[in-house]
């Protein structure tokens, strides 16, 4: 479960303080599938950035699966990301120099798995995204849907709790989208909770809930299941 | 996770060729002259004889001129006169003693179809061989007696003996040297000490002698002796009175076991120069000394000052161009920001890459080290060619070089990594991320 009760993150210049987050709250729940809209400049990637353990906040608390992250260090803050965090980004951030096996490899090499233990992880996860039989290709001979598959498979390679989504679609035709769309919910469906950050509502609407954000606060908070659409329908 | 980290650095190297290579190229260079000039360096200033430098002790006695001292008074002189080395091998108060000189003769062969041989050699005692562990292939060197009764025998060097003899043993046989027939006693092996610590007086890299013969024979005239010789007064006429004079041109050694033997030694000397003075001589005050080799090396000035001088500023260009590394590593690893950023995404933390990142710099100080090698080898090969003789056999690299060359670029290069690892490792990864 994610909680964060009143979290604000200022960034500060020589001149101006810029508030990203005010007073923001927000909980999620295991298993949830949680979409985050708003307006660009309204806080959603350094809420997301913050979620991930990749910035810190101003002030504020934020319990991650009941650990308080501000009481974490350096080696803390990493090992959380290694263990409960998958990130998908829309840029896909896939290492050029290494090919499939080995990028899928980088997170499972921090947990210190074994070589058989990793090797089991690549092919499973590569296996569901379906690109088993390239994973000896390196990203570059790849188009950006099957690298933003390339990505997923690494985020699940080491069973997160948390999978953590930045425009995930943002770079991909409409096609590809509903693609990598209808495996982030096959994901959520086998219990992984998503949190993504999207502009497109349509993509948004498809998760349990969404929330908006603007100018660093929840601005809203909708539950807007499909399913439970279809059953008032 | 090591095998990883250098399996990831292969990559990296390979992925930015041009730049590894100029930063490979940058540390060997450094390496390279850095090595060149500590080489040589180290060889002139490396222990000839280190299993017993301790116990070879030089003789300086001070004869000079009261009123002009030798060598502004810093030191007494270099060597010993004729009389003053004679005492000293007659009262044989040293566990073994030897007086030397050098000298040269011309060998004339058995074979008429040979021409004569010029020959450089070197007159001394008995006790040369064993006090100097001159290794032999045939015989052994003269004794005591042989000195004692002024025999007419000689010790050949390898190269004499390959050229007179054919490399067969020829102990027992005879050569006209000067005009009179010796006695071969032993013929030594392969013997160049570097530096020739035992006569730095002609050159200290100097090759050692061809031949080997009696130190008598000089006083007996039956051969002719070369080397350096001062006097400080006029030596007087004809070679009996140039023997009896206070030009010096004799050098002495000595072997003492023990500290004790040392200080008794010492002692002796001092006696020796107080009742020298009751006869007018040794007008100057008491200095008497006793050097072991590296002692006497270092006294003598035997490593050059302007090889001194190289070697800083050899280092002196290491430094440029580590200066240069830190720059295109810095620029190499910020360049990186992005898989940086992406790592410590996936769970690395700063640790983990502080350890990837300058084990990176690592492999690249050891491929700059590779090089450094091959160009200080070239590099001796050229201070070879520039100075000729006097830089054979010291301008070579020994394992032991070697290894300091790569220490000396995985350190180099270990410590030019630092600040950009460190600045790689702090980079922040959401802006990073967002970024790409």
């Amino acid at each position: 479960m994610l909680v964060m009760k009143n979290i604000n993150k200022i960034f500060q210049t020589a001149d101006i303080q810029t508030h990203a987050l005010r007073d923001f709250c927000l909980q999620v729940n295991e298993g949830d599938f949680v979409s985050v809209t708003g307006p660009s400049g309204s806080g959603k990637t350094t809420f997301l950035n913050i979620a991930g353990l990749l910035e810190t906040y101003s002030n504020g608390e934020f319990l991650l699966d009941g650990e308080d992250v501000g009481k974490l260090n350096d080696n803390g803050r990493s090992r959380m990301r290694n263990q409960k965090i998958g990130f998908i980004f829309q840029g896909f951030n896939l290492i050029p120099d290494l090919n499939l096996y080995d990028n899928v490899d980088v997170p499972l090499r921090y947990r210190g798995f074994n070589g058989k233990e990793r090797k089991r992880r690549i092919e499973e996860n590569l296996e569901r995204v379906g690109l088993a039989s390239r994973m000896k290709h390196l990203p570059s001979q790849l188009s950006g849907g099957q690298q933003q598959r390339v990505a997923i498979a690494r985020a699940l390679a080491t069973d997160p709790r948390f999978l953590l989504a930045d425009e995930p679609t943002g770079n991909l035709d409409s096609e590809m989208a509903q693609s990598v769309m209808s495996l982030l919910e096959d994901i959520n469906q086998q219990g992984t909770t998503i949190i993504m950050v999207t502009h497109d509502a349509q993509l948004a609407q498809r998760a349990k809930r969404t929330i908006q954000v603007k100018d660093g606060r929840v601005s809203e908070l909708a539950i807007v299941t499909p399913h439970l659409n279809q059953a008032i329908a | 996770m090591f095998s990883y980290y250098l399996r990831l650095a292969w990559i990296s190297i390979l992925r930015h060729w041009g730049l590894s290579l100029l930063m490979v190229c940058a540390i060997g260079l450094g390496i390279g002259a850095a090595m060149t000039t500590v080489t040589v360096n180290y060889l002139m200033s490396a222990d000839p004889i280190p299993e017993k430098s301790q116990q070879l002790y030089y003789v300086q006695l001070d004869s000079w001129d009261v009123n002009d001292p030798f060598d502004d008074g810093l030191n007494p002189p270099d060597q010993l006169t004729f009389t003053d080395s004679s005492n000293l091998m007659r009262a044989k108060k040293a566990f073994r003693q030897n007086v030397q000189a050098q000298a040269f003769g011309v060998i004339e062969p058995n074979d008429p179809e040979m021409l004569p041989l010029i020959v450089n050699g070197r007159a001394n005692s008995a006790d040369f061989f064993p006090m100097f562990n001159v290794p032999f292939i045939y015989g052994s060197g003269w004794s005591n007696e042989s000195d004692e009764s002024k025999e007419f025998v000689v010790v050949l060097s390898k190269e004499t003996n390959d050229k007179l003899f054919g490399g067969e043993n020829s102990v027992g046989k005879a050569i006209k040297l000067e005009g009179n027939m010796f006695r071969v006693v032993g013929v030594i092996d392969t013997w160049q000490p570097k530096p020739r610590f035992y006569d730095i007086s002609t050159g200290a890299f100097n090759d050692s002698e061809d031949i080997f013969v009696p130190f008598h024979l000089i006083a007996d005239e039956k051969i002719s002796r070369s080397g350096n010789t001062n006097c400080w007064k006029p030596s007087g006429d004809g070679f009996k009175a140039f023997l009896a004079s206070e030009c010096i041109w004799t050098q002495f050694w000595v072997e003492l076991k023990t500290e004790q033997d040392k200080a008794d030694y010492q002692q002796f000397l001092n006696a020796y120069v107080q009742e020298q003075k009751q006869f007018g001589r040794f007008q100057r005050p008491l200095d008497n000394r006793l050097s072991n080799v590296m002692q006497w090396l270092e006294s003598q000035e035997v490593v050059a000052d302007d090889a001194q001088m190289m070697m800083a500023m050899s280092f002196m260009f290491l430094i440029v161009c580590l200066l240069n590394t830190v720059g295109l590593l810095l620029a190499k690893f910020l360049g990186k920001a992005p898989e940086i950023g992406l790592r410590q995404a996936l769970g690395a933390s700063k640790s983990t890459l502080f350890s990837q990142y300058i084990i990176e710099s690592a492999c690249i100080g050891i491929l700059g080290g590779v090089l450094g090698l091959i160009l200080a080898y070239l590099g001796l090969k050229g201070v070879e060619g520039l100075y000729g003789d006097y830089m054979k056999g010291l301008a070579s690299l020994d394992a032991n070089m070697a290894i300091f060359a790569v220490l000396l670029a995985l350190i180099s290069t270990i410590l030019a990594g630092l600040y950009p690892t460190w600045r790689a490792c702090n980079i922040q990864p959401a802006q990073q991320l967002k970024n790409q």
